[in-house]
């Protein structure tokens, strides 16, 4: 478990290396993993493109290239996120019936648990453990937001602050 | 065996299945999927009812009401007195909107803040020098939650007087006349453009909008009111890619506007000429330089129009993209979070809020 979160923590300073939101990513099938991703907000302008929502595409990809049922494959997913998904990506998440989802700290700006419990809206809703390496991920988060985020417009910059 | 036999005949359902190709269900809506469009196209058009702001709960929740202690006060001189000394000793914390005082009436304290003892008891162990100015006591129902606009404070002052602002944002949510004559002409033709997305889409692929498990059937336009201007359209995926809902590649088009985007462009050109020759509508951003330093940012300043009330993934991403307004014309009963299962606009510990509107139809 941890060598997952350790990897995702891996892709999440490449993030902050790159200044995007520094949440890395990894999707595991049968105990390997099958996807891995890092939120890249910034440089798509769209701002979407959360580390889970990147992964969601590349499996997808996948199965449409290999011609598997994308349904069931998620169905086998665990993801291992370094923060707690945003209620956007929960709800992704819970639209394809993901099996499992672990992440480091919470999120609470946007988390789908902590500021909206986003599984009771759906029937199934997935396992959810969080806390794990969650230091780790926490001072990442923290040097991202000493400085700011570069492609803000300047007085939203000023105000965050 | 014709389809018209089958439709007449009064065969097992098994056998019809079996011969019919395509499914009966499909031969059916062929010819019905059109009438129901133009019927919403044209009550989008004709209504001239205001559209309403989809506001927090507490605007329209009936004032809830608690008992307090009340004390009348014998000499009329005693009362700033007892103002002053009960304000400092027994502040009323969380009920600071009512007025202290009406008359010669005077709020103690609420009832729960006893235990055992009499008020009697409890004023000369708390304020022993009010001790002796009261004639007599009594229980009183008086408004425990503050009144947000007019409508709740004419309700509070059958009660007790209570403190209240009328802040003139929140009067003209809940008055139903945000928009002008104006205004409104202009969001609904942006939402009669929706409709002809949709109904483009169901011509192209031969579906109807009310059938089984196609209520999924979205689409949505953004919309930069400073300049009156489509910036783009989107029409729901979602069959193909589960995360392409409508709202979720629109906010992708604008992304390309500003020269990212992720996803492959599926803005059909036809339905573009379809529409530009239809409505005499701007499309297009703003010239940035001419407007504005930095030009647009993601999709702070515009507005989306979209058929159906955006499920919580989409609405958490309009969040995320900083949409000014969202506009819906059909709740989604089951996963809408903008108003049916929760709204997400009114959750104050996110970053951004924006106005949802919707009565069209
Ligand atoms: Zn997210
Ligand atoms: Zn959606």
């Amino acid at each position: 478990m941890d060598d997952f979160m350790r990897r995702a923590l891996v892709l999440a300073s490449e993030a902050l290396a790159a200044q995007e939101v520094p949440v890395g990513c990894v999707f595991t099938f049968n105990g390997n993993i099958v996807a891995e991703s890092r939120n890249s907000v910034n440089i798509t302008h769209n701002p979407t493109r959360h580390a889970e929502i990147n992964c969601i595409d590349i499996i997808l990809r996948y199965c449409k290239n290999n011609q598997i049922n994308y349904h069931t494959y998620f169905e086998n997913i665990v993801v291992y996120v370094t923060v707690e998904p945003c209620i956007m990506c929960a709800a992704a998440l819970n639209n394809l019936n993901i099996k499992e989802v672990i992440y480091g700290c919470a999120n609470d700006r946007f988390g789908g648990k902590t500021v909206l419990d986003v599984n009771t809206f759906y029937d199934k809703g997935y396992k959810l453990t969080g806390n794990v390496l969650a230091d780790e991920a926490m001072s990442l988060l923290k040097q991202f937001y000493k400085g700011a985020n570069p492609n803000a417009p300047e007085s939203k910059v000023k105000k965050n602050k | 065996m014709s389809v018209s036999s089958v439709l007449f005949s009064a065969g097992t359902r098994s056998e019809m299945d079996l011969e019919l190709e395509p499914p009966l269900k499909k031969q059916r809506t062929i010819n019905t999927y059109l009438p129901d469009i133009d019927i919403w196209i044209d009550k989008i058009k004709s209504s001239d009812q205001n559209l309403s702001p989809v506001v927090s709960d507490e605007f329209n929740a009936p004032i809830k009401l608690g008992k307090v202690y009340v004390g009348y006060i014998k000499n009329v001189q005693d009362i700033s007195k007892a103002v002053m000394t009960l304000n400092e000793k027994i502040p009323l914390k969380e009920l600071q909107h009512l007025k202290r005082v009406k008359r010669q009436n005077i709020i103690l304290c609420p009832i729960t803040s006893l235990n055992s003892e009499t008020i009697q008891e409890y004023i000369e162990k708390n304020v022993g020098e009010l001790k002796d100015i009261f004639d007599y006591f009594q229980v009183l129902e008086v408004p425990f939650t503050a009144p947000r606009v007019t409508k709740q404070y004419q309700e509070t002052k059958k009660y007790w007087p209570c403190n209240f602002h009328p802040n003139h944002y929140w009067e003209k949510l809940v008055r139903n006349s945000f928009f002008t004559d104006h205004e409104l002409v202009i969001h609904r033709t942006y939402m009669e453009v929706v409709m002809e997305i949709v109904k483009w889409h169901s011509n192209y692929l031969q579906i109807k909008l009310s059938d089984d498990g196609l209520q999924d059937i979205n689409a949505s336009i953004v919309v930069d009111p400073d300049i009156n201007s489509i910036v783009t359209i989107a029409f729901d995926h979602r069959q193909i890619h589960p995360l392409q809902h409508t709202a979720m590649i629109a906010i992708d088009n604008v992304a390309r506007t500003q020269n990212g985007g992720v996803w492959d462009n599926n803005i059909s050109d036809e339905l573009m000429i379809h529409l530009k020759e239809k409505f005499a509508i701007n499309f297009g951003v703003r010239d940035s330089n001419k407007n504005s330093k930095e030009g647009p940012y993601l999709c702070t300043g515009y507005n989306l129009y979209i058929l159906r009330e955006p499920c919580h993934m989409c609405s958490m991403a309009l969040v995320h993209a900083r949409t000014k307004r969202i506009f819906f014309c059909i709740e989604n009963q089951e996963k809408g979070a903008l108003k049916s299962t929760v709204k997400l606009q009114t959750i104050s510990s996110l970053n951004h809020h924006f106005e949802v509107f919707t009565g069209f139809l």
